[in-house]
């Protein structure tokens, strides 16, 4: 095999996994829009929280120190123990129930049938406010997340693949991050068991129910409430793994709540609604945008295109097909 | 022949209302209306548009909660109560514009309607074996039954959005039943159909109250239908009870001949 060949490969792969991330990133948006018609601007927030809340709880961080430091002049800041990463998550996983609980009591309740831009702004709101509150919880200093998730390169691929190069070309073994890898896997197996979940159990069905008609749905004994609930944890849940892929990669900053506009294009070519959308969105943004900078971009435009590629064939994709590769289609009788 | 009429009044009343009077803001929709509804009885609720028909199910589903007035479900007054534990009480519904979950198959919108008889909780339903498969095979099997009851076997699995009109119709009739209500509301099960497939619903109306003894409160424009089929008739107009009793003592009745005919006032 020739060498271009393969660094087009490694770049294809790498590609496809960098979609995968923003996959992860999507699906919480995907998931809430389809249920209660919100936009929910806070999503990339809710990783950022996610994580930092999980970061925390690992490291034994004494919540609210700085403020409680500020008023009673202690000096505050580490109960002194490191938790098992798996607890941390329970607990995380906790926390983000908890958030749900709260925000569909003071927020999304008061705001039944409102229109969609109120409730759009309204998630604006929450997501400075979550952001302020996350900053005074847990302080705003760059941390480090390790959960136990391998990362660096793959030694092992980089050897078996520098022997693929035909004889005499100058090739170094593919790059491939044991994260992304990981966040792979992981992402599989969430949309898989999302997708069986609401195929198969009453819940389930409830939550496409929900999307498709809130009065029909209330008539045959679903409470909205519940349902609201039920999808803004696992929009956490899912926020949370998020968290923990993108905190393990470039650690967990306020940068981290920014991959929420990273996730726009790909909800633009995935639809809003599906799920599947979402992911293969992730994976052609992730690829495109890849392939584009090292055929293109890097060559031709000066690099850095990775910035704004995603946005234009985004674009592109909205002129031709506006409801999304998956979305419903939109079709009104006139 | 009249039962409620001359005091022998030996049926069991299921729905009671009393003084119901629903406004928004300034406009009164209902006012001053008080009806029963026997168990086992099929009970029309007629009237000319506007006549405040459909306010009517809305109050007896939940949906809106009358200013004034009591409602009493099987002997218990009603306080307060959200649509969805209405719904838990034994009170199915089917709307006037077909309200079906259009993304969804016809046996998973049966299935949905089977929702306040699964209670296996989450934690269950998320391990899938055990429990809540055993839950989802018995209750699958009940749906069975609604599917060859209307029968609907050849379209089991095609998303509803894709049907024609009346198959859509009688698929909410569907969902409805499959919730076993005690009391089942209809919003003009037969607006916008042809002949036979009103003659299909009507025969499916009165096959549910023999079979099930399912009790019907239906809204129905077509008087034929609403003579032929319903037990006692109460005719609204302007959100005020002009009449009730059975179909016949209605029919020749001067103020509802008068609402219907557009005598004017």
């Amino acid at each position: 095999m020739s060498a271009d060949f393969l660094y087009t490969l490694e770049v294809i792969l790498n590609g496809l996994m960098a979609g995968v991330m923003y996959s992860l990133v999507a699906l919480g948006f995907v998931l809430i829009f389809k249920a209660s018609g919100i936009f929910n601007y806070a999503q990339g927030v809710m990783a950022l929280f996610a994580a930092m809340t999980l970061v925390g709880l690992q490291s034994g961080q004494i919540p609210f120190a700085h403020l409680i430091n500020a008023i009673f002049g202690t000096d505050l800041h580490h109960f002194g123990w490191q938790m098992p990463a798996l607890l941390a998550i329970i607990l995380t996983v906790g926390v983000m129930v908890l958030f749900a609980i709260i925000v569909e009591k003071y927020i999304l309740h008061h705001l039944v049938n409102q229109e969609p831009i109120i409730l759009f702004m309204a998630t604006i709101g929450l997501a400075y406010f979550m952001e302020g509150f996350g900053d005074i919880m847990w302080g705003s200093e760059i941390k480090t997340m390790d959960v136990g998730i391998p990362s660096g390169g793959s030694f092992w691929l980089e050897e078996v693949t520098m022997t693929w190069a035909a004889e005499g070309e100058r090739y170094w073994g593919m790059y491939i991050d044991k994260l992304d890898v990981v966040a792979t896997l992981v992402a599989l197996v969430l949309v898989i068991s999302l997708t069986l979940f609401s195929q198969y159990t009453k819940t389930g069905r409830a939550l496409r129910a929900v999307a498709d008609d809130h009065q029909a749905a209330l008539s045959v004994g679903i409470s909205l409430r519940t349902i609201w609930v039920i999808v803004w944890s696992i929009a956490g849940f899912v926020a949370l793994v998020a968290g923990i892929m993108w905190g393990s990669k470039s650690g967990v900053q306020f940068s981290l709540s920014l991959i929420a506009l990273k996730a726009l294009p790909v909800l633009m070519l995935g639809g809003f609604t599906s799920i599947p959308g979402a992911i293969i969105g992730g994976l052609i943004i992730g690829v495109g945008e890849k392939l584009f900078e090292f055929a293109i971009g890097s060559v031709y435009l000066g690099g850095a295109t990775e910035n704004w590629f995603a946005y234009v064939l985004a674009l592109v994709f909205l002129v031709f097909r506006p409801q999304g590769l998956f979305g419903e289609k939109i079709i009104e009788r006139v | 022949m009249s039962t409620q009429n001359n005091g022998q009044n030996d049926k069991k009343v299921m729905l009671d209302l009393k003084n119901i009077s629903l406004s928004f803001g300034g406009v009164k929709a209902i006012t001053d209306i008080s009806f029963n509804i026997y168990e086992g009885e099929v009970r029309a609720i007629i009237g000319p548009n506007g006549a405040g028909k459909s306010s009517m199910l809305n109050v007896i589903n939940g949906f809106y909660h009358p200013q004034e007035g009591e409602i009493w479900f099987n002997g218990e007054q009603r306080k307060g109560m959200k649509p969805y534990e209405i719904a838990y009480q034994g009170i199915a519904r089917t709307f006037q514009n077909i309200a079906l979950f259009k993304g969804m198959s016809v046996l998973d919108n049966l299935m949905t309607g089977r929702f306040t008889h699964m209670n296996k909780n989450l934690f269950y339903q998320a391990m899938w074996k055990g429990p809540a498969e055993q839950e989802e095979i018995a209750n699958r099997e009940f749906v069975e039954h609604i599917i060859d009851f209307l029968e609907i076997q050849s379209i089991r699995k095609t998303p509803v959005g894709r049907l024609p009109y009346g198959l859509q119709k009688r698929v909410e009739l569907g969902r409805a039943l499959a919730a076993q209500p005690k009391l089942l509301l209809l919003d003009e099960p037969m607006a916008g159909m042809n002949v036979e497939e009103k003659e299909d619903m009507c025969r499916f109306i009165l096959d549910v109250n023999d079979t099930f003894g399912t009790t019907i409160a239906l809204i129905e424009h077509d008087m034929g239908v609403v003579m032929d089929i319903s037990d006692r008739v109460v005719v609204l107009d302007y959100g005020r009870k002009i009449g009730d009793g059975e179909p016949n003592e209605v029919r020749n009745d001067q103020t509802v001949i008068d609402a219907y005919l557009g005598v004017s006032h």
